[in-house]
């Protein structure tokens, strides 16, 4: 077990104000105020960093940036570490600065624009002793500087001698692993099992099999690891398994005797999201970190034995981004993964949606940044060019993502099956992915899980020492204990369009019922209300500050509140319940759930007297709306009527959600409720009814349900969590 | 092992005294939604308790209450939990215990000491065949939904066969066939009990044995023949020859064609499977009757054997107990009408007929006036005539106003509660519109996303997480 340094033994300079920046290009002169607004305009532009206004205006503007960064030293760049909103060096940029000193010595006085040039000029060794001498800070503006070839070309050098080892060794020259994720919404075994037994029968998993769980309690996440080991062992599979759960968790699990063989966390570049959000500092990590290489199961047999997720955004989704730009966040990320040896580091950039990545050339530029950032940090990466309906991102662009990051050497990518996730509404790629890639790269899984593969009759070495498809390639039940055991456990999957394939591809049919329903999904997204078709249903209507869907969707804050003009001409009505309709991410939800839903909702609020405002209907909305229309109107309840995120499935893309805010005055209600969240600010609770649609919850029926929660909710005088402990007979 | 442990889980208990053995499944279950509304859903992981089952405790008298009520304690001292945290479950007397004369009464102190939550009943082989079909072979028979699956629940009194397609069973019986009809010293064939079709077999075999004696071989294997062709001829729906036609109590009624798979649950569904798992037998009559002897002598029938490697249901042959667990209840949806949730459980509420949207308030009042008649509370099903359908705003409406009008007049008492089933999503709505949002008819309660079925008694238990389980008896 490599040791620890003391993160108050390492050296970090003073903070130091830095900038400004200026530079003249022909008539044009530019200024860049400090560090953080030069890294950001130096950057393609992405939606996160416009919304953080650190990007450039336009392509003159950002080649002046990295004009200006080109010159610079990395000596000046390790003087002027950023801070944090307290000018406080904070704990993660601290671990940062854990460097090679020595090393840095002798490039400290080489621009960035000579170091580039160092490092397209070096070798695969010297590459990453330079990358072991730089802070993520340092190595984030050297990626600014990189072309999406530059990008691929340092990339690829990178894989050699650079493998990690657990059960198998990954990132070995000439490999494509990948990470099987059989996710479930409710953590259900057969379906657990049955998309192991899928993956493992394309040659999935060598690199883990690793579930992302619904329910994140010690008794589940040990249940799911259980029966996970349970499950590999059965096969025989040469691979090792992860629930990643809270990493506290999962360190409880560990002391209960479960397997945890590979230790879980997501990683953020700043404390304030790390510590604020992620509930995870770098002492626990430390401390985590000699936990699972003293007492894992796999002590003593693997070198590597953390796994960490990043992507960029994530700092910034939380407005917690210490004024920096995504791509710096995430190298800070790597500068606190590399501390502690990891096995595998995955980058999930493209998750979080379009108000971080809008399209296919902001999410494959920022997956070909993070992939070199984390190669050059000495991070065995892999990949996960990921999506949501709601953001402009296409399969294909996602596939040609794939194709480039293959090409760029990244050690391994997901096998989602059919690229659904089933239990966090994303699109990710898929073993089928996984498996065509590595015929058109010439590429293999981890040697130790090739043999098992070849034993299994999933693969063959032919003649010339490449490996080939076997008719066991594709096929489940070579796992299962019989063909209706097979069965059963297939029913447990859900959006299981069928098994057949076609080479390494899904067959025909089962590709398009996929994307029909995948196309469905989007169009609710991309659906504008149809305010026309409420007529008989007395609607006010109140527009959002969004003023268009594109809006909507690259910035959730619009959505949040109302326009100008249709606050002007809101006053207090003072009424019991204040009723808003908007489309969220669903117009098609409203359209197909409102005609039952809201006679039946008025109905019960009519029957107990209560006063109520004239609906609302607020195209773009958000759910936070509640609270702009709250402060306004000044009802007791505001009841958000919105369309939820689609994932995969046609007819859950209509799904309704019913937000419930109760409005809290100041007094012994609010005091009660600051009590119960922690917030002492807390001005609204919120109780919610969700999975509206008529193959979940039917409309008339859930009209009735949210009546009777907002009888409960204004009898009471308390929502939440709070709610339901008085419902429960504690005190409120 | 406490609720907030549960995360959405309930927890089921199935409790099984029959000729033989009795056994006891406890296991937790995940409530999931489907396309035929709420089923619970268990893996092997779920089961909490499961020990190997034991000797059915008689005495000269019939069964041994002190020594059963034991053994209850003992199993739920070792699995840990009490009777209260059970959400539903079943226990069932069945096959020669069914027949003791304390066998009801067992039912009721079954009752009495595992909570109210339970469904406890004695001799009753419709239901009987219905539990282990649903608990052994229903999994196995929606995996193919187009051929019929008859399951035969061989215990030691009684053979309980079901016919059933896709999950659901479509027809049942009864015959006094099994392996204790005729019990012996173990290990031997001396003869220590004959039951009275034990006796009865045997003279009409010519074969007039008494306590003491020991059998012959081929004096088993010809108790046995009679057994297996009864059996094919119940397989084939050919009728029992004449001469042993009292052996079907309640003959099965198959009457399909197509294709059928032969599944087996009870104690000598179990030794066929384990045989068909292991090639290997227990010594013959170890047990202290024929199953060893029956269990071989189907398993060399072609007719009866020939699912018995490539249909073997998930739980081997333990049926019976899991399908108690796992079936004896239904689970409602999770949006009931339900003003005063202190009414539940609510025991032994007979059904009394259907109500139907479209009927006018006077047909509708004419079927209610069934309800005159009894003290307690009484159960209706209410159909919306749109099969599995949700029916729309406007229907609803209509016909809660027509149930409204047709109750008028009519009070219903705290203690007489009037519950309605539903087939669909839609229990809260209906009765919120029926009661004019709960300002009357406080005591009716609607119950949603329940089969209908033929039964002359339901059991609703508590509520748990807005759900609550519904057992039919009296089928």
């Amino acid at each position: 077990m490599y040791k620890l340094k003391d993160p108050d033994s390492i050296p970090v300079p003073e903070f130091k104000r830095s900038g400004p920046y200026t530079v003249r290009l022909l008539d044009r002169q530019f200024s860049f105020r400090d560090l953080n607004h030069l890294l950001g305009a130096a950057d393609f532009s992405k939606a996160g960093d416009r919304g953080a206004g650190l990007s450039a205006s336009g392509e003159v503007e950002r080649e002046a940036a990295r004009s200006v960064l080109s010159g610079l030293t990395l000596q000046h760049l390790y003087d002027h570490p950023p801070c944090d909103g307290q000018g406080r060096i904070d704990s993660v940029m601290r671990v940062n600065y854990d460097i090679d000193l020595s090393v840095f010595a002798g490039i400290a006085a080489l621009s960035l624009g000579e170091l580039k040039d160092l490092c397209l000029r070096s070798p695969a060794a010297r590459l990453r002793e330079i990358g072991s001498a730089m802070t993520g800070v340092m190595v984030a503006a050297l990626t600014k500087l990189l072309d999406v070839h530059e990008l691929i070309l340092l990339a690829k050098r990178l894989k050699q001698g650079a493998d990690t080892r657990a059960r198998t060794r990954l990132g070995l020259p000439g490999t494509l692993s990948s990470r099987l994720q059989p996710n479930h919404p409710t953590d259900d075994p057969d379906a657990m099992t049955r998309l192991i037994h899928t993956g493992l029968s394309m040659g999935s998993g060598d690199a883990l099999i690793g579930l992302n769980p619904a329910i994140d309690t010690v008794e589940s996440i040990s249940r799911a690891l259980h029966h996970i080991d349970q499950v590999r062992r059965e096969t025989g599979a040469p691979t090792q398994i992860c629930v990643l759960a809270h990493i506290k968790t999962q360190l409880a699990c560990l002391q209960r005797g479960a397997p945890v063989e590979i230790l879980f966390q997501s990683l953020a570049g700043t404390e304030a999201t790390l510590t604020g959000e992620f509930d995870v500092t770098v002492a626990l990590l430390d401390e985590a970190y000699e936990v699972i290489h003293r007492d894992g199961p796999l002590a003593g047999e693997g070198a590597n034995l953390m796994y960490f997720e990043t992507g960029q955004g994530s700092e910034y989704s939380y407005a917690k981004h210490n004024n920096l730009d995504m791509t710096c966040c995430e190298a800070l990320c790597y500068g606190l993964a590399r501390r502690y040896r990891p096995f595998m580091v995955n980058n999930v950039t493209g998750f979080i949606g379009p108000e971080t990545h809008l399209n296919n050339t902001e999410m494959t530029l920022a997956n070909l940044q993070d992939h070199f950032m984390g190669k050059f940090m000495g991070l065995a990466m892999g990949m996960a060019p990921c999506f949501t309906l709601h953001s402009e991102v296409t399969i294909e662009g996602q596939q040609m993502a794939t194709g480039l990051l293959t090409a760029a050497g990244a050690n391994f990518f997901m096998d989602v099956y059919l690229g659904i996730d089933r239990m966090l509404a994303y699109f990710d790629t898929s073993g089928h992915d996984d498996q065509t890639l590595r015929e058109v790269h010439g590429l293999r899984t981890a040697p130790e899980y090739e043999d098992w593969a070849v034993s299994r009759g999933i693969f063959v070495r032919d003649e010339d020492g490449g490996v080939q498809r076997r008719p066991n390639w594709g096929n489940p039940d070579i796992f299962a204990p019989s063909a209706l055991a097979a069965k059963r456990l297939q029913e447990a999957v859900p959006a299981h369009y069928g098994a057949d394939n076609a080479g390494p591809r899904p067959a025909n049919a089962v590709t398009r019922l996929a994307r029909i329903n995948q196309a469905i999904a989007r169009e609710a997204i991309y659906t504008d209300l149809r305010a026309g078709e409420f007529a008989g249903l007395d609607l006010r209507r109140a527009d959002t500050a969004a003023r268009s869907k594109a809006e909507h969707l690259a910035d959730p804050e619009l959505g949040a509140r109302l326009s100008a003009d249709a606050a002007a001409a809101l006053a207090a009505e003072h009424r019991d319940v204040q009723i808003v309709v908007s489309d969220g991410l669903s117009a098609e939800a409203v359209h197909h759930n409102l005609h039952e839903l809201l006679p039946v909702l008025q109905d019960g609020l009519d029957s107990r007297g209560y006063t109520r405002g004239r609906t609302l209907l607020a195209p773009c909305g958000r759910v936070k709306l509640a609270e702009s229309v709250g402060e306004l109107l000044r009802p007791r309840l505001v009841i958000m009527l919105i369309g939820e995120r689609p994932g995969g499935d046609a007819l859950a893309s209509r799904s309704l959600s019913a937000y419930l805010a109760y409005r809290l005055e100041r007094g012994e209600e609010q005091q009660a409720a600051a009590a119960v969240s922690g917030n002492p600010a807390i001005a609204y609770e919120y109780s919610v009814i969700s999975n509206i649609y008529p193959s979940g919850l039917p409309p008339a029926e859930a009209g009735s349900v949210i009546a009777e929660k907002a009888m409960q909710i204004l009898e009471r005088g308390a929502a939440g969590n709070r709610l339901e402990q008085v419902l429960a007979g504690a005190p409120a | 092992m406490s609720d907030t442990q549960c995360h959405g889980r309930v927890l089921l208990l199935g409790l099984d005294f029959g000729s033989t053995t009795s056994s006891v499944l406890i296991s937790y279950a995940r409530p999931e939604r489907g396309n035929q509304g709420t089923v619970l859903r268990c893996n092997v992981q779920d089961v909490v308790y499961r020990p190997a089952p034991v000797f059915t405790p008689f005495s000269e008298h019939g069964i041994d209450a002190a020594a059963l009520g034991a053994l209850l304690d003992g199993w739920l001292a070792e699995a840990g939990i009490d009777a209260s945290q059970v959400f539903a479950g079943g226990a069932l007397v069945t096959g020669l215990a069914a027949q003791q004369s304390n066998a009801q009464a067992i039912a009721a102190l079954i009752s009495e000491r595992l909570g109210e939550q339970l469904l406890a009943n004695a001799g009753e082989p419709a239901l009987e065949s219905w539990l282990a079909f649903m608990g052994g072979s229903a999994a196995l028979s929606r995996l193919e939904p187009d051929c019929d699956v008859l399951n035969l629940d061989i215990g030691g009194g009684t053979t309980n066969p079901a016919l059933g397609r896709d999950g659901q069973v479509l027809s049942s019986g009864c015959y006094d066939i099994g392996a204790r009809h005729l019990r012996f010293v173990p290990g031997s064939y001396r003869l220590s009990g004959l039951s009275p079709q034990g006796k009865r077999l045997l003279l009409q075999l010519g074969l007039p044995a008494r306590c003491g004696d020991t059998l012959s071989h081929d004096a088993v294997a010809q108790v046995t023949a009679v057994y297996v062709r009864a059996l094919e001829a119940l397989v084939s729906d050919a009728g029992l020859p004449p001469a042993w036609r009292w052996l079907g109590t309640l003959p099965l009624q198959l009457s399909r064609q197509g294709p059928r798979r032969i599944t087996f649950s009870g104690g000598v569904g179990e030794l066929l499977y384990a045989h068909s798992a292991t090639g290997d037998w227990p010594e013959t009559s170890c047990y202290g009757d024929l199953g060893v002897a029956l269990a071989q002598a189907i398993a060399r029938s072609p007719v009866l054997s020939r699912d018995l490697h490539s249909h073997c249901p998930p739980q081997r042959g333990r049926a019976t107990v899991c399908g108690l667990a796992l079936n004896s209840s239904e689970v409602s949806g999770a949006s009931l009408f339900l003003p005063q949730p202190s009414c539940l459980p609510l025991r032994n509420l007979p059904v009394l007929g259907t109500l139907r949207a479209g009927q006018t308030p006077q047909a509708l009042r004419q079927v209610l006036a069934l309800a005159d008649s009894c003290q307690s509370g009484v159960c209706f099903q209410y159909d919306f005539g749109c099969g599995q359908a949700m029916p729309g705003l406007a229907q609803i409406r209509c016909a809660a106003a027509a149930l409204a009008e047709a109750l008028k007049g009519r009070e219903l008492a705290a203690q007489q509660p009037l519950v309605l089933l539903l087939r669909q999503n839609a229990g809260k709505v209906f009765g919120n519109y029926v009661t004019d949002w709960g300002r009357s008819h406080r005591a009716l309660v609607v119950i949603d996303e329940v089969a209908a079925r033929e039964a002359r008694f339901v059991h609703i238990g508590r509520s748990h997480r807005g759900m609550v389980p519904v057992s039919y008896f009296g089928l």
